[in-house]
């Protein structure tokens, strides 16, 4: 019995790490994360895929400034089609209104910010989603969001795919580095890999917190 | 009257509980002389049928002549059949309230004409009703002018299904995707006689069907039954319901249907039923029964919250979206608007479609392809231009060739999954002009 603790305590430290990255990545109700990052970082995705659990309880509201949005990417994340609402618009003086409608009835908000949009109105949606207690995830289109709005910031660094060659091949698996910061985090700067193929929810890499990339963008 | 009023006028009064499958087993021989004239007879309830006349008509020699028909062999049970023809089922049952002792057939020639001047309570609300009376809405065709959007916007699904009635489109049906086959079955041997043991087979078997369907978040408007007697005797009979069948009104459908073969005095089903098949048909989304995960009053919130974001920024900005067939990430995508009826495939999605571009999916796709600039060199993609510097392309694949329409002057098209350090993206080469298909982000 002795040698067996023994033997798995060197593995212990690493599950530890893996629990507090896998709390790191997630959004409890009420909670708000932010995304900062281009387009093909993979925020999109990883931004939903922290809403996504809430799709088994009810609808996610996805509000689309761009008119790109995808919802193959939410299929493939496990959102049901019915579930998954996408709400078209650049106005921004109807913006604020529409999220905080969103916040008093959808199980979780995927908001993406046009520009010009005030710091105030971001407290004031935030303050209400902690009170209606509404998972929701800002990502500005352009811009950095105010400090203190969000419980988890999450900035792309790098991304690698794997799977494509000198024209052989398919895009197979993302991993995507994010610097994770903001009370989630409990105000230290974390790195965090996640790898996503796309057919599931995206997974924490296991351990992998304090490696550095490869490549930078 | 109630029943103290009626026992208060006359102390000797007998009150009989309502019996539906009783009526259904005395409603059955009406049916069986109906289904001589003209087959496949759907029932609503006991003593409400509907009769689909489409075949029937050129085989009588006109719409006259079968009315004269049908009616003829239900004086067999009396006079106090009533008949309404019309294009539709709800202008129809609107038609047999128009009849009179005197005057049992009421034909309606043009159904737009009919609905439209319809009092407004016809669809069904009394409480909706009485708001569009107050609004000055009286007639169905007043309804029917009012803006769909408009009414969607103020009323809600509830809005959306009356203003459909007053176009005479009747109820909505989802198309979804339905499993190959969704009817339920069951033998018996020995055959059963007994109506006590039907009964419990019928709701078995009910549970069974709308358990079924319910993960595929439909219910049936119709259902076919089908009973096999031990003497080799088919019966089939299709019911028919205005909302969609839960497990309890199925349940209760299919005993008294049971109970009308069984012990009716036509004797539909001799020696005992050995075979019991109940068949979906004519399914549809709304008014399904909730999930267990699913809660009613958050459902409730949600319609309230999604319509009120569809009066801010218009019925066009809030989208719901279904899967379909296609080779582009585009066209694998249905929108329609929420609270819409949902829009058909229009392409197949069970069909191979070689040549489409394998997941993941890109997270973000334009509506419409745009220019995306790509130094090619050699027919190689070397560098892309993303904002206003160049990115170097580590890695590619494809490309994935779409002959495109042809016939349609549709040109044809490669596509590559092109990855550089900024990220990855979908992109087509069409006449020499590389476009922007999609972003993996």
């Amino acid at each position: 019995m002795v040698a067996h603790i023994e033997s798995v305590a060197p593995v212990a430290p690493v599950e530890v790490r893996d629990r507090r990255a896998e709390e790191i990545f997630s959004l409890s109700p009420g909670q708000i994360a932010g995304l900062s990052g281009i387009p093909g970082s993979g925020l999109t995705r990883a931004g939903l895929s922290l809403i996504a659990p809430y799709a088994s309880e009810g609808h996610l509201a996805y509000l689309d400034v761009r008119g790109w949005a995808s919802p193959l990417m939410a299929w493939e994340l496990g959102i049901d089609p019915e579930r998954f609402i996408v709400i078209r618009t650049d106005d921004i003086v109807i913006w604020s209104r529409v999220v905080g409608t969103l916040l008093d009835g959808m199980r979780g908000v995927y908001a993406e910010i046009p520009r010009g949009i005030k710091d105030s109105a971001l407290r004031t949606l935030a303050a209400r989603a902690r009170t209606r207690r509404t998972p929701l995830v800002f990502r500005p289109i352009a811009g950095k969001l105010p400090q203190g709005v969000v419980h988890l910031h999450l900035e792309a660094r790098d991304v690698e795919w794997e799977g494509t060659g000198q024209g052989h091949g398919a895009l197979i698996r993302r991993r995507t580095l994010l610097d994770a910061s903001g009370k989630a985090t409990r105000g230290m700067e974390r790195t965090i890999e996640i790898e996503d193929d796309g057919t599931n929810h995206m997974r924490v890499v296991p351990n992998l917190g304090s490696q550095t990339s490869r490549r930078f963008a | 009257m109630g029943r103290r009023a009626a026992e208060a006028l006359c102390p000797t009064v007998v009150t009989i509980e309502r019996d539906q499958s009783r009526d259904m087993a005395r409603f059955e021989p009406v049916v069986e002389r109906i289904e001589s004239v003209v087959p496949r007879v759907e029932i609503a309830d006991p003593g409400r049928a509907f009769i689909p006349i489409r075949g029937a008509v050129a085989y009588y020699g006109g719409e006259q002549a079968l009315i004269e028909r049908i009616d003829k062999e239900l004086d067999a049970f009396g006079d106090d059949h009533r008949l309404g023809l019309a294009a539709g089922p709800f202008a129809a049952w609107q038609a047999v309230q128009r009849t009179s002792p005197e005057s049992r057939v009421f034909v309606v020639t043009d159904d737009d004409a009919f609905i439209s001047q319809l009092d407004v309570s016809a669809i069904g609300s009394e409480e909706l009703a009485a708001t569009f009376r107050w609004l000055g809405i009286t007639t169905l065709g007043a309804l029917g002018e009012l803006p769909y959007d408009a009414v969607i916007s103020r009323f809600g699904r509830q809005g959306m299904d009356a203003h459909r009635i007053a176009h005479g489109m009747g109820r909505s049906t989802s198309p979804r995707d339905i499993p190959p086959d969704p009817g339920v079955e069951s033998s018996f041997d020995p055959p059963i006689q007994d109506f006590e043991q039907a009964s419990f087979i019928a709701r078995n078997l009910a549970q069974r069907l709308i358990g079924g369907l319910a993960p595929h978040g439909m219910a049936p408007h119709r259902v076919i039954v089908t009973a096999i007697a031990a003497d080799g005797t088919e019966r089939v009979r299709a019911w028919r319901s205005a909302d969609p069948f839960d497990d309890h009104t199925l349940t209760d459908r299919v005993r008294w249907q049971l109970r009308a073969w069984i012990e009716g005095v036509s004797a539909g089903i001799r020696g005992g039923i050995s075979f019991l098949r109940l068949e979906p048909d004519d399914l549809s989304g709304s008014g399904r029964q909730l999930s267990l995960a699913e809660d009613a009053k958050e459902i409730i919130e949600m319609q309230r919250v999604l319509m009120e974001v569809q009066a801010i920024a218009g019925p066009d900005s809030v989208l719901v979206a279904s899967p379909q067939g296609g080779r582009d990430p585009a066209q694998q995508v249905l929108w329609s608007r929420w609270g819409d009826e949902p829009v058909s495939h229009a392409r197949d999605l069970d069909a191979p479609w070689p040549g489409s571009i394998p997941s993941p999916a890109p997270a973000l796709v334009p509506p419409e392809p745009v220019p995306f600039v790509v130094s090619w060199v050699d027919g190689l993609p070397e560098q892309v231009r993303l904002a206003s510097r160049w990115v170097p392309v580590l890695s590619w694949a494809g490309p994935w060739r779409s002959v495109g329409r042809w016939w349609d002057g549709e040109s044809s098209a490669d596509r590559y999954q092109i990855v550089t350090s900024a990220g990855a993206y979908l992109c087509e080469v069409r006449e020499g002009k590389t476009y922007l298909l999609g972003v993996y982000d």
